[in-house]
């Protein structure tokens, strides 16, 4: 007869493994994968383009379960991430390895068996980025953070895109630059107006250490780089005239408000409207101007 | 039994009901998701044996 102990209890529930997974934040990773999908020149067969979205979303959700094994003591000091299954208490910080490792392992042979060896080799690159280049190494480390820890959200597209291609050519690697040079003003935006508590989980964010202005400025800078790589593919001639107009205007309104942030005095998080409205629009910006890309190849294929 | 058990408190009936009532509920889902993916795999084969012999 075998006696359940009380670590036995503290046995996972299947909803605590899916929230392991931040299932809203791997909403942007499939949109934008399917969307690198869509806008490659070629065709794929609809089952394995499914399995190819199954892939990234499994080592999505595999990255975010290890990035929560590792910051269980910064997410239980902070207001936001406290009641998730680690810091409430609700898992052992095993079963969240665990469960990380098995994910990565099985969402890069299913990609590399299903799919092709480049897309699976790309996923395993961004899983590595995720969880260990800025979850272990930057997060703590630097407040460029964001910056460069940012580049593991961008590689989604570009999977999408191997996927279909078998190769990688310069529009991948641009829309892989929008979504870079878009992380830092859309998280700096929402770090400005909630920095107590990352100040108080001690993360090195980009206000916490250089300030409010200096972070306000940088935002700007992103930003302009930002348009310049969002109009670039419209530019060069690689996207039609659907995405390029959407493209433009988009990006200006990012600017301005990116501007708006810029110019923004205000130490007060309740009364900071501008970065509010920045971040809030950070996120239809980057769902917009995916969607025109994928309606302009559709338009113009 | 091992040590490692042994030394660890055991459970009330109630937190021994919650914890098969989990167990049960994982194990439901996961004879699902084996399931979804003996299908995948059959398809993908079918598609991956279509496009070599074409």
């Amino acid at each position: 007869m075998t006696t359940a102990s009380t670590s036995s209890y503290k046995l996972a529930s299947a909803q605590d493994l899916f929230a392991l997974t931040k299932p809203r934040v791997m909403t942007l990773v499939i949109f934008t994968a399917i969307c690198g999908m869509l806008a490659a020149p070629g065709t794929i067969h609809p089952v394995i383009g499914f399995t190819a979205i199954l892939a990234i979303s499994l080592g999505a959700g595999a990255s975010a379960a290890l990035n929560q094994w590792y910051e269980h003591d910064i997410d239980a000091v902070m207001k936001r991430t406290a009641s998730r299954p680690l810091p409430a208490g609700r898992m052992e910080r095993e079963t969240a390895l665990h469960f990380g490792v098995g994910l990565s392992v099985f969402s890069v042979l299913l990609m590399g068996v299903a799919v092709n060896w480049l897309s699976a080799a790309i996923l395993a690159f961004s899983i590595f980025f995720y969880a260990v280049v800025y979850t272990i190494w930057l997060k703590r480390s630097t407040p460029q953070n964001i910056v460069i820890g940012g580049a593991a959200g961008a590689f989604p597209p570009v999977i999408g895109w191997a996927a279909v291609t078998g190769d990688v050519t310069a529009m991948p690697v641009l829309l892989f630059a929008i979504i870079f040079f878009w992380t830092p003003p859309h998280f700096w935006a929402l770090a400005l107006f909630v920095n107590s508590d990352y100040s108080k989980a001690g993360i090195p964010m980009m206000p916490v250490v250089a300030g409010r202005q200096s972070t306000r400025r940088q935002a700007f800078a992103y930003s302009l780089i930002l348009a310049i790589s969002a109009i670039a593919p419209f530019t060069f001639g690689m996207t039609g005239s659907v995405y390029g107009i959407v493209a433009i205007v988009l990006s200006i309104a990012f600017v301005l408000l990116s501007l708006r942030v810029g110019l923004s005095k205000t130490e007060d998080p309740a009364a900071m409207s501008a970065e509010k409205h920045l971040f809030s629009f950070s996120i239809i910006y980057l769902f917009v101007l995916f969607g025109a890309l994928v309606a302009d190849r559709m338009v113009f294929a | 039994m091992n040590d490692s058990d042994g030394s660890k408190a055991a459970m009330s009936p109630e937190e021994q009901k919650v914890y098969q009532a989990k167990q049960k509920h994982r194990a439901a889902i996961m004879a699902g998701l084996l399931f979804f993916l003996v299908v995948l795999f059959y398809f993908i084969t079918f598609v991956k044996i279509n496009s070599s012999v074409s």
